[in-house]
């Protein structure tokens, strides 16, 4: 394995947590906590893009997180620990189930399972009359001597599943998965048993977006269904293509900058959707590459802007 | 004479159909240890199927498959590949957006499941040595010339040191030069592997200076098998490339 910026990553997530320190007010906080949820929910369908597939279920996964908290938390009275874990381990459960069955199948296939899976995911929530039906749940509080902590927990969990999906990506698995998506036969014809490599790449994005909903339910204390419908992952997708889908911190950079200009842009009286197709747009028309595609390397001092090690050898033969 | 357990892999009246057309007609192929066969055959003759066939890609319509001893009918690629048997693809067979290292990485995950990343990076090392892709390592494959991608597909089959290393078509589009390289390749990686190589190939030069055996196809049936210098005289196989001419 090669390097894995450890430095810059502690000085990142560092800065990151006790940013949170400084948040003074409700509005600030709940600014914070929505860039950091949409963060990891923006990383988490992208890790599901290492093997090439969009996953809309991701916004079931986010729903299914917050419903385990919201089910231990105002029906079990569970401790608020266990609350947070519940909803991404039933994730993980059903997000295997789920792609033993689907991931045989690719690109808008897959696309259009995972589209009807959140719609009915979102539809029998509403039928279930003590999880609040389509009224949702309330109360979904953490206890209150965390309560004030809320955005520096949120952002420390962010910054520990980034770290934890960055370094995945650049083991040798994340290599296996990004192989899968450019060639699956290759894969298979070197021994690889590639659905369950699937599988494992789609529970552990599943994984981080239960997580990503566990902390949307403390944090907003109420949930909905419609919460959790396809948009969610249209949002998603919209900061991973307008930040850039070669690395995880477009991802975030996307999420980071589509969500402070939404909440400017709602406090004019625009709604969201608005923002994120035209976000979507202009990227793709601009920036295919996204934020991430930009050539950074000439804003840095010319010690840091090393060429990249895969263009050294591109001459022409 | 070839004994049975240094046959590596044998069909036995193996047949594929496509609804109505037979691709594959009652194919009795012999692998034996050590050799290179080439298996060649004008266009639709069936190539491509029998290297999906054998290599589980496809399954038989009937017949039986059998590599390193064990039966394979109906066995999935990637079972049939943890056996010992790797194949390359006519088309992008390597992984476009990877560079070479991370490619002939992907080739030794399995096969060195267990080992430390340093042992894989050295099998990769010592995998791009032997194919010349040394200086390449770094480079994003889709940016190479189109020879060193030839010869990443290779590498990546061959990095997991298969006992039976199928190459489909991996000369096409290659010139002179490059092709002698390729060749001179495959000649060390038996001598220096022992590996026995599976070759399809259209070029009818270099197929006949580096295999033992030829088999030959024609409409999804073998016309012939032999060695290079009885296929080249065979009267059918001259007819089968080079067509007929009327009263004859």
């Amino acid at each position: 394995m090669r390097s894995l910026h450890i430095r810059w990553w502690t000085v990142g997530a560092a800065f990151a947590i006790a940013a949170t320190f400084l948040v003074k007010g409700p509005y600030a906080a709940s600014l914070v906590n929505l860039v950091a949820i949409s963060a990891l929910i923006a990383a988490s369908l992208r890790f599901g893009m290492l093997i090439g597939e969009v996953s809309f279920a991701t916004s079931t996964f986010v729903g299914l997180g917050a419903y385990g908290a919201g089910i231990a938390t105002t029906i079990l009275h569970w401790p608020f620990l266990i609350a947070m874990v519940l909803g991404p381990l039933v994730v993980i459960g059903i997000s295997v189930l789920f792609g033993w069955v689907t991931l045989r199948i690719k690109g808008p296939y897959f696309m259009l399972i995972g589209f009807a899976f959140v719609e009915v995911v979102r539809i029998a929530l509403g039928k279930i009359a003590f999880i609040g039906g389509v009224a949702g749940m309330v109360g979904i509080f953490p206890p209150h001597f965390v309560d004030p902590w809320m955005p520096t927990i949120v952002m420390a969990v962010v910054t520990g599943l980034l770290f934890s999906l960055y370094v995945i990506e650049k083991s040798d698995f994340g290599k296996v998965l990004v192989a899968i998506r450019d060639n699956e036969d290759i894969a298979r014809t070197v021994g690889l048993n590639v659905l369950s490599l699937k599988i494992a790449c789609f529970a552990i994005a599943s994984f981080c977006a239960g997580v990503a909903g566990s902390l949307h339910g403390f944090v907003n204390n109420v949930i909905s269904p419609d919460d959790f419908g396809f948009m969610l992952t249209v949002f998603a997708l919209a900061f991973v293509k307008v930040g850039g889908e070669s690395s995880i911190f477009g991802a975030v950079a996307g999420a980071i900058i589509l969500v402070l200009i939404s909440s400017f842009a709602l406090g004019l009286g625009a709604a969201e959707q608005f923002v994120y197709g035209g976000a979507i747009v202009l990227a793709m028309l601009f920036l295919p590459q996204g934020l991430a595609g930009l050539p950074w390397r000439k804003c840095l001092p010319a010690r840091w802007a090393k060429r990249p090690a895969n263009l050294v050898n591109t001459v022409a033969r | 004479m070839a004994s049975p357990s240094n046959i590596l892999l044998r069909t036995t009246g193996l047949t594929r159909r496509f609804g109505g057309l037979v691709a594959v007609a009652d194919l009795d192929l012999e692998i034996r240890q050590g050799e290179i066969l080439g298996l060649i055959g004008p266009n639709g003759a069936g190539k491509s199927t029998t290297f999906n066939l054998i290599s589980g890609f496809i399954k038989p319509s009937s017949g039986t498959l059998e590599v390193f001893g064990r039966k394979c009918n109906g066995m999935s690629p990637t079972t049939i590949s943890r056996l010992g048997l790797t194949r390359t693809f006519q088309h992008g067979s390597y992984l476009r957006t990877m560079n070479v290292r991370d490619n002939i990485l992907i080739g030794t995950v399995h096969w060195l499941a267990g080992a430390s990343s340093a042992q894989r990076m050295k099998r990769v090392e010592e995998t791009a040595a032997i194919l010349g892709l040394t200086p390449y390592l770094e480079t994003i494959a889709s940016s190479l010339p189109h020879g060193i991608q030839r010869l990443v597909s290779i590498a990546i089959a061959f990095a997991t040191r298969p006992r039976l290393l199928c190459l489909d078509e991996p000369l096409t589009g290659l010139n002179q030069t490059e092709v002698a390289t390729t060749l001179d390749i495959l000649r060390s990686i038996r001598r220096d592997f022992g590996s026995t190589i599976l070759l399809v190939e259209h070029n009818m030069k270099a197929v006949m200076s580096v295999c033992e055996r030829i088999v030959v196809l024609h409409h999804g049936r073998q016309l012939a098998t032999g060695t290079p210098a009885e296929v080249r005289m065979n009267e059918q196989v001259i007819t089968a490339y080079l067509g007929t001419s009327h009263g004859k």
